[in-house]
């Protein structure tokens, strides 16, 4: 062949081996990305190294019972179950729970967090929180089937007010996710409040392994939560067909993947077993309006309640045992509650905990 | 007038004979244009700007936009208000196709030459030099527009809005609803989860994502029925435009033959000084129509768009656009061929209309909420997208055989791939003939589209006695249509306590209160086939309301 020959079938090949590197080479920065994603984060999270101690007042001040101290870290491959424990002394005692009524449910849950050591103690400066409110659906704030926006915006804020690097809240609606968002109000409190709204897409749910798992041992969950500083698990009180109740155990559905409709066969056991997966690092139970009867979607302003009251605490086996009361139920009652009794979450005996009432 | 001495200069300059000076247009190339004032050298821009506005404006047709001028070239179309007139759709918006309808009196088929944006593309994806088919086809396709009217006249009569299906609005408007914006939400996903790999890009990709969710971006995606079909249909509109330039347009387009019918008693038109014209039918080869005959000097006006290319390219400058003369150079056909015509389209209409599809339903046809009866939505809706593209779930899909073959690209609702949101009713908003009605909120969520019926065989509590309830959890309305019925008990609403773990529940539809949205079918967890399905109620026949 000639000169000409030989060079472009030099230059042909040359052009394909480089993509072929070129293509390699993507692939493996791809895979690289992938795994550095994929190490949890180390750190302490830490927030329970004050000297201050919280003065307890209300009906339940009896034996000083402690709390452990949070769970540490975002690192949720090792999740601690919230358990009453006598034997620390180091820490300050904060309650357990802290229970507000008042008119203002901004004002609740500025108390409530007051009571519960502030919101600098599970808010970090820099820290990134997710924020994660019931939004079912698209229903306005007054139906009692979302998060009531200015509980959600209140939180917003307070995470700010602690020095937040960013607070994003996000839910997966069973609708329209722009349509739920906008209906229940929360897109336009959050915005106001200086957070941002995900609307979340299949990029967002990772499979992730539940060792813990009795009935399902893996699901993809939202990887944003598993990765946040700070997770505050922000549902509605409301009536359910198959739960009985849906509190803060089954708000945790929403950061569930598809097919999650499986989870409500042996639904107690499932829901703990997600439960025992993701650190919630606060829980605030909007009982401001409940839904008490067609619930978990509602539709009628007939049957929404108004206990003006905000439930907060660091484990979600206490919250909902103490919201089931407000809405008339005993723990024992619901199915979810007495599976995370038994499995070691928390006790449903609501005597052993220190709750602070007060009013705002 | 002749001018005699420029047929002197001409004679002596070649050396011929004036007559032989006369060529064949097909071969002869026109000489340098004259450019000439006028708004027509501005074609392309109008054009331009219609596209885009069409665009712009179906970009902007999702959730809670909704509204009828969202479509508004649909809105204009003539044929689409014919359509709606004619079956007593009577709103203001009907106006707006009046200045339209009549515009070729005074613009000749300007409208498919300035604003068409399905015209601009076939122009841009097709020859730039004049084609011609062989003159058979060619006989055979100039017969097309009058007889296709006629067709297109009966089907009107007798009921059945299915040649809309061929509008070139409705056309693009469906081709870009199942074809471009699922590609566009594809894309875009793409780029976001490549995006996403590099934790820095993450909260611009989130951004991003925030501010196109349910606009160009859509959880689930976007997918419909028949894509090949309006993708195969779509090509081949423009592909014929290689055998004749614009042959669509010329030939086979509806609203194309409506606006020509009405150009032939064009008030103001192509005018040809007879005293300038050389007969040298160097305009006859621009004219991207092919309107012009006699070597020039006479004008189809069925099919002139006053784009006035011949007046650019005359060396004579014989050509304007001015008031024509009473005495109209016009193709007629013969009144035996639109007896013809008429003859065949009637029979044709005839077996369209004694198809076992006409009468019989199938089940599992459920229309938007809004539509009319069956029968009636045949003779109105526009086969358009427009409900399709609205949609926040995508549950609107077309139907392919579930209404017959008069029914095709008819929105039906797919409970598979989405379900009716309880917070919208945007699909009667942006129909433009209202075959889906514009239902007010409260309206919609009363309107009962169909009903959900259990399947007690693969339904997971009746058929494994294990707890599910997924479908009674999420329906929508206030007075819930599913409630549940204690196994071995008597029933009640199912919100009783039991301690520790409850008895099975099972659910049961309360046939009163469903209103057929879908919710419960498409959250149903059995996989392929929900055991909870949304069937149809009504029935149809030939007399029924």
């Amino acid at each position: 062949m000639d000169r000409r020959e030989f060079l472009t079938l030099w230059a042909r090949w040359l052009l394909a081996a480089g993509t072929a590197a070129l293509a390699s080479s993507l692939a493996g920065c791809a895979r690289l990305l992938r795994w550095s994603e994929s190490q949890t984060r180390t750190g302490s999270f830490g927030g329970a190294e004050t000297t201050t101690t919280l003065v307890v007042t209300g009906p339940e001040n009896t034996s000083p019972s402690q709390t452990t101290p949070p769970p540490s870290g975002p690192a949720s491959s090792e999740p601690v179950p919230t358990t009453t424990s006598t034997m620390d002394t180091v820490h300050p005692t904060y309650p357990d729970l802290a229970v507000i009524r008042g008119e203002a449910p901004d004002r609740n849950v500025r108390a409530a967090l007051a009571a519960l050591g502030g919101m600098e103690r599970f808010v970090e400066p820099g820290a990134n929180v997710v924020v994660k409110p019931n939004v079912l659906t698209g229903r306005l704030p007054e139906y009692a089937v979302t998060t009531n926006p200015l509980v959600v915006a209140t939180i917003v804020t307070m995470c700010l007010e602690a020095g937040a690097d960013r607070v994003t809240v996000l839910d997966y609606p069973t609708s329209s996710p722009r349509a739920a968002f906008k209906e229940s109000g929360i897109a336009q409190a959050v915005a106001q409040a200086g957070g941002t709204v995900k609307y979340l897409t299949n990029r967002n749910f990772e499979r992730v392994e539940i060792p813990g798992g009795v009935a399902i041992d893996s699901w993809p969950l939202v990887t944003d939560v598993l990765e946040a500083d700070t997770f505050i698990n922000v549902p509605i009180g409301k009536t359910h067909g198959l739960a009985g109740l849906t509190l803060a155990m089954k708000n945790l559905m929403g950061i569930m993947g598809d097919p999650r409709g499986r989870i409500h066969t042996d639904y107690p056991v499932k829901i703990t077993d997600v439960n025992t997966r993701v650190v919630q690092h606060l829980v605030v139970l909007d009982a401001y309006r409940v839904l008490v009867r067609n619930g978990p979607t509602g539709g009628n302003l007939r049957d929404v309640a108004m206990p003006k009251t905000v439930v907060a605490g660091t484990s979600p086996v206490a919250v909902d045992a103490y919201g089931c009361t407000i809405m008339g139920w005993q723990p024992d009652q619901l199915p979810s509650l007495v599976e995370a009794e038994r499995r070691g979450l928390g006790t449903l005996d609501l005597a052993k905990y220190t709750i602070f009432e007060g009013t705002a | 007038m002749p001018d005699d001495r420029q047929m002197e200069e001409r004679q002596r300059a070649s050396g011929h004979g004036g007559m032989e000076e006369q060529t064949t247009s097909a071969r002869r190339s026109p000489r340098r244009p004259t450019r000439r004032r006028g708004l027509h050298r501005y074609r392309r821009v109008f054009q331009t700007f219609f596209l885009l506005a069409f665009f712009t404006l179906l970009t902007l047709t999702f959730w809670p936009l909704g509204s009828v001028f969202l479509g508004g070239f649909l809105l204009a179309d003539p044929l689409l208000a014919l359509t709606s007139l004619a079956n007593g759709v009577l709103k203001w918006e009907l106006l707006l196709a009046i200045p339209v309808l009549l515009s070729p009196l005074f613009l000749g088929r300007a409208f498919c030459g300035y604003v068409c944006p399905t015209g601009f593309l076939i122009e841009l994806f097709g020859p730039r030099k004049e084609r011609q088919a062989g003159p058979r086809v060619r006989t055979i396709l100039r017969k097309i527009p009058l007889f296709g009217l006629v067709v297109v006249l009966f089907l009107l009569v007798f009921g059945s809005a299915v040649y809309l299906v061929f509008d070139p609005l409705s056309l693009l408007t469906r081709s870009a609803t199942t074809l471009l914006y699922p590609a566009v939400d594809r894309a875009l996903r793409l780029v976001g989860d490549i995006a996403y790999l590099a934790p820095p890009l993450r909260g611009t990709v989130d951004t991003v994502t925030e501010t196109l969710t349910g606009r160009l971006l859509f959880p689930n995606g976007l997918a419909y029925r028949l894509q090949l079909v309006i993708f195969a249909m779509f090509v081949a509109i423009l592909a014929i435009s290689w055998i004749e330039r614009r042959l669509w347009c010329r030939h086979l387009c509806p609203l194309g033959a409506l606006l020509g019918l009405v150009g032939r008693k064009a008030i103001y038109g192509r005018v040809v000084d007879q005293s300038l014209c050389r007969s040298c039918e160097a305009c006859t080869d621009v004219c991207p129509m092919d309107a012009i005959r006699d070597a020039g000097a006479a004008t189809d006006c069925s099919r002139c768009q006053i784009g006035l290319e011949c007046a650019d390219t005359c060396p004579h400058g014989a050509i304007r656009w001015g008031r024509r003369p009473r005495k109209q150079h016009v193709h007629d056909p013969s009144r035996r061929a639109l007896l013809k015509a008429g003859g065949v389209a009637f029979v044709g209409s005839l077996f369209l209309f004694t198809g076992l599809g006409r009468i019989q339903r199938d089940v599992f046809l459920i229309r938007p909420p809004g539509s009319r009866n069956e029968l009636d939505f045949m003779a109105t809706c526009a086969r358009c997208a427009q409900c399709m593209k609205v949609c926040p779930t995508n549950v609107i899909q077309p139907a392919v055989l579930d209404a017959g073959w008069e029914g095709f690209f008819t929105p039906q609702m797919d409970y598979r791939r989405g379900y009716c949101d309880w917070t919208c009713n945007e699909c009667g908003k942006v129909c433009p003939t209202q075959a889906i009605r514009s239902l007010s909120l409260a309206e919609k969520r009363r309107k009962v589209i169909g009903r959900a019926y259990i399947d007690h065989n693969t339904c997971i509590p009746w058929s494994e006695g294990r707890d599910c309830l997924v479908c009674q959890e999420l329906c929508p309305v206030p007075e819930k249509a599913i409630i549940l019925v204690s196994a071995g008990q008597g029933e009640g609403q199912g919100q009783g306590r039991g301690s520790g773990r409850a008895g099975l529940r099972l659910p049961r539809v309360v046939a009163e209160r469903c209103i057929g949205c879908g919710v419960c079918q498409f959250s149903c967890p059995v996989p392929n086939e929900a055991a909870i399905r949304v069937r149809a109620l009504e029935q149809t026949g030939f007399l029924s309301k």
